[in-house]
């Protein structure tokens, strides 16, 4: 296709492309490789005088440091559970809701809150009003429920279980409403149809429901991964990655490595680490998505 | 404005592995009402698109009025187009969207508005100049879609199925009024439409489309009365031309076993002397009766006036009228 | 059926609780006295003041500059990502782009890169250029979330417009110039207004950037908040009211277009993800 019009349609395409193209160029693949190029080399901020190539000594550390290989186990274990609750809880409200007719409008609009709220401000608030000992909501509901007091924050286990209900919390809004609308736009006639078809309520469910919902379900579930692979802000605020390293995903180690420890070439290891696990990820869901 | 001449020559089209045009020549004359006619898919709507240049070609040359605008883009090519969606700006008003040719080449204004009156007057739609295309029904649309081809008064005038939205008593007023325009404002058209009786009666002339080629160009009687091919023969007329392979049992007599026969529903007589047939379904239409006949294996369709009508499951003889067959060659399936 | 109308009820109305309570749990926290706050058991019957509020818009604590910091990088990073974002998603949706799935499947997958990945490089290369704690610095960077973010919602309006509409245009001399201007933005004026909005909201919700890469200068209202917040004590009542203050512009924001957010969250996810 030699032709002008095709020629001057490309050459007007690439004018109006062009220009995001560069900028996003400059803005994320040069960072990248800067990174990359970073974890090979011995950065401290607090000794500048040590710098120099480190080549792989950083990777060698990352296999001897049992904190990476807790931060990594805990970045799998929170995106894991936060996203299966997210679609599980999301999609059961939803279907629930499907069936409540009045005051559909204002169950979307309490929805809105949390995906508006700034991450930092939700972790801050679950940090203060909810999970704080003594006047946290939950600290007066368990005690008035006789199941006395928790230091939800301030113990490993219960720590990690706290900043995955922040997380599930903030973003389980989002996944509802997307599925609510999903499920708004299905034909009713074929539910008519099913039904005459003599498929009963958990068959319609199960053979109709699910199978076309499954592309909102599918990036529903894409979404949601890349939100939670890259949570920060809340567990930040609530936590700041502790008590010790209990909620200390990669996020947070690769951040406290580099900010607060000032060992800037180590953090960019780990840094390049949970950026190969988000992109693995991401082409895990493409791939499996591609085959529809 | 003159009217423009229309010539395409080896126009090839392919997309990817699909060709959708496999070679076409085209002529169309100044003035004259030319239909793209023929099946689903078979290439009408892209030989439009690239006559008015939103489609590039493969291979092959567009010459307007003589002037190559094979590589042109559309806006200088001085041709409009009614699309079958309408395609009119939802965000303007009527007489923006009838204005919005003119605007784009900085007409004046005083003659933008009376373009637009003019315009407007013709298809009748002068006093909904101020709503929005929202606000019309499918009929007002697509008038306003005829008032914006025909405001900047172009050489060449494209429609592809402007009426197939439209309900059929108002298709067939529509029909009318386009080709009174068509006259009025001496304008080139080519016009596509799967519809065949759309085809014959406003054409001057047209061109049957079959899986990406011409099949066959004329005027409306030629192509109905002579078609050039099996295909076209099975495609036209309601209900098509009866096709009877040579030599089968009962018409022997007719013509060889290798040639293929044809006969319009109307010619098939119900006689008392002549083939044996089963009617195995009679349809009503008012003045008229469409029987199906069995002879033998072969389904035949007869075209009857009312007072003819046979009874379902009756035993009939039929006859076909020797003057009125066509005869097709087997193999290559051309007319001999 | 009347059992399951109250159990569907019942659990809409914890639903409705459970989303709203920390937001309006906040509202009251931030108009009791510190005191009123540590209470136990939680009081809701208290003596409402003003005071937080006057604490946190005058004097030594005041976040009004650091509300200004998030109007001018929001504000600029939304036009930025506004005016680079609408031609490059017309680009990407409609013309006939080179290597147009090899550049939309870029756009997706610098949507993903993880933040705390880029944050690093930016730190060292903006000291290096001394643009650590500058507008123009930060407005960079969020560029980066910003303005994929953008195109891909942008894409999904876009590809709603029917084709006819340019091809229309094109035949009436408009030029694709005109054609974009004046036949397409303004078909595609609702989905710009979403796309507007989430991208202020993501930006006045960033924190990352914003604690690394601000300083004294540039110290948007999400990192403000740790004011408050200091080893010996926390001032509880103040950050409360500091928080609604930070939020209430998201929040106003939400509730008005909570209808156009909704039709953001889910356009592409209801029509498959978009085909690309
Ligand atoms: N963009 C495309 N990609 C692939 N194939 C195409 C494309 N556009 C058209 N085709 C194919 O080209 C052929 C001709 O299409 P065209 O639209 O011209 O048919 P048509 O005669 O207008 O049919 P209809 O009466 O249904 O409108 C068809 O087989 C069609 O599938
Ligand atoms: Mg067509």
């Amino acid at each position: 296709m030699s032709c002008a019009i095709r020629g001057g349609e490309r050459r007007f395409a690439l004018a109006l492309f062009l220009p995001a193209l560069l900028l996003l160029v400059i803005t994320t693949a040069l960072p990248l490789i800067y990174l990359v190029w970073t974890s090979f080399l011995r950065i401290d901020l607090s000794m500048p005088w040590l710098g120099g190539f480190a080549g792989l000594d950083n990777y060698q550390k990352l296999g001897n440091d049992p904190r990476f290989w807790n931060s990594l186990g805990l970045t799998l274990i929170y995106t894991g559970t936060t996203v299966v609750l997210q679609v599980v809880l999301g999609l059961s409200l939803a279907l629930l809701v499907m069936q409540v007719k009045r005051g559909q409008a204002m169950l979307r609009i309490a929805a809105i809150l949390p995906i508006v709220l700034a991450p930092v401000v939700a972790g801050l608030f679950w940090r203060s009003l909810v999970l704080a000992p003594d006047f946290g909501i939950l600290d007066f509901i368990t005690r008035w429920l006789g199941l006395g007091s928790y230091n939800w924050l301030g113990e490993p286990r219960l720590a990690l279980a706290s900043v995955i209900a922040i997380h599930t919390w903030q973003w389980t809004p989002f996944a509802f409403l997307v599925l609510l609308a999903s499920l708004a736009a299905l034909p009713p006639d074929i539910y008519e149809a099913a039904r005459l078809d003599r498929a009963n309520a958990w068959q319609r469910f199960w053979h109709i429901t699910l199978p076309m919902l499954r592309p909102a379900i599918v990036i529903v579930v894409i979404l949601r991964m890349v939100t939670a692979l890259s949570a920060f802000a809340a567990i930040f605020a609530a936590t700041g990655g502790g008590p010790g390293s209990a909620t200390e995903i990669l996020n947070l180690y690769a951040y406290r490595l580099s900010f607060t420890e000032l060992s800037v070439g180590y953090g960019a290891a780990v840094a390049t680490v949970l950026l190969a696990v988000t992109l693995a990820v991401a082409f895990l869901l493409f791939s499996f998505r591609r085959k529809k | 404005m003159t009217a423009a001449s229309v010539q395409m020559s080896g126009i090839v089209k392919k997309h990817g592995a699909v060709t959708a045009l496999a070679g076409i020549d085209l002529e169309v004359r100044p003035g004259e009402f030319f239909s793209l006619l023929g099946p689903s898919g078979s290439g009408k709507t892209t030989t439009l698109r690239i006559l008015a240049g939103l489609e590039s070609v493969t291979e092959g040359r567009v010459l307007l009025s003589g002037k190559d605008v094979t590589n042109a883009e559309p806006g200088e090519r001085d041709v409009a187009m009614v699309f079958q969606s309408y395609a009119l700006y939802p965000h303007m008003t009527v007489s923006e969207n009838i204005s919005f040719p003119l605007r784009m080449i900085h007409e004046k204004k005083e003659e933008i508005e009376n373009a637009v009156r003019d315009a407007a007057a013709r298809v009748r739609i002068g006093h909904l100049l101020d709503r929005k295309p929202g606000q019309l029904s499918g009929g007002q649309q697509q008038r306003v879609a005829l008032a914006r081809a025909i405001v900047r008064k172009p050489a060449l005038f494209l429609l592809d199925e402007p009426l197939s939205n439209l309900d059929a008593k108002l298709r067939l007023e529509t029909r009318v009024e386009l080709k009174r325009l068509q006259r009025a404002l001496n304008v080139t058209a080519v016009y596509v439409t799967h519809d065949q009786e759309e085809a014959l009666s406003l054409s001057d002339r047209l061109a049957v489309f079959m899986d990406g080629r011409i099949v066959q160009v004329g005027t409306p009687e030629e192509v109905f009365s002579k078609p050039a091919t099996v295909d076209v023969a099975g495609f036209l007329g309601n209900p098509p031309m009866n096709l009877i392979p040579g030599g089968t049992e009962g018409f022997q007599s007719l013509k060889g076993p290798d040639v293929i026969l044809g006969i319009r529903p109307s010619a098939v007589r119900i006689v008392d002397e002549g083939v044996h047939a089963t009617v195995t379904m009679v349809e009503a239409l008012g003045e008229e009766v469409y029987a199906d006949l069995m002879v033998g294996e072969l389904l035949v369709r007869a075209r009857l006036r009312e007072g003819e009508r046979p009874a379902e499951k009756a035993q009939v003889r039929i006859h076909l009228d020797p003057t009125a067959l066509h005869v097709f060659d087997k193999a290559t399936g051309k007319r001999l | 059926m009347k059992a399951r109308n109250l159990v569907l009820l019942a659990i809409a109305v914890l639903m409705m609780l459970v989303w709203t309570f920390p937001v309006l749990w906040g509202l009251v926290t931030s108009l009791k006295t510190e005191k009123d706050v540590l209470a136990y058991p939680p009081s809701v019957i208290f003596e409402p003041t003003l005071r937080n509020y006057a604490d946190v818009f005058r004097g030594s604590q005041s976040i009004v500059p650091n509300l200004i910091s998030s109007v001018i990088v929001s504000g600029l990073t939304t036009l930025l990502t506004m005016i680079l974002a609408i031609p490059a998603a017309y680009a990407l949706s409609r013309l006939d782009l080179p290597f147009r799935k090899g550049a939309g499947f870029y756009v997706l997958a610098t949507q993903m890169l993880p933040p705390v990945g880029l944050v690093i490089p930016y730190f060292l290369i903006l000291r290096r250029i001394g643009w650590t704690d500058t507008y123009q610095g930060l407005v960079l960077v969020y560029l980066t979330f910003a303005l994929p973010f953008a195109i891909w919602l942008l894409v999904s309006y876009f590809e709603e417009i029917p084709r006819e509409m340019e091809e229309a245009a094109l035949l009436d001399r408009a030029g694709r110039w005109r054609a974009l201007w004046h036949v397409i933005l303004p078909q595609a004026k609702g989905g710009i207004a979403v796309t507007v909005i989430f991208v202020f909201l993501n930006s006045w919700n960033e924190f990352l950037f914003a604690v690394v890469l601000g300083g004294n200068n540039v110290r948007p209202v999400t990192v403000a908040m740790f004011n408050f917040i200091s080893l010996e004590q926390t001032q509880w009542a103040r950050l409360a009211a500091a928080a609604m203050a930070g939020m209430a512009p998201v929040i106003i924001l939400g509730l008005m277009a909570q209808k156009h957010i909704v039709k953001g969250l889910t356009v592409g996810a209801v029509k498959g993800g978009g085909r690309r």
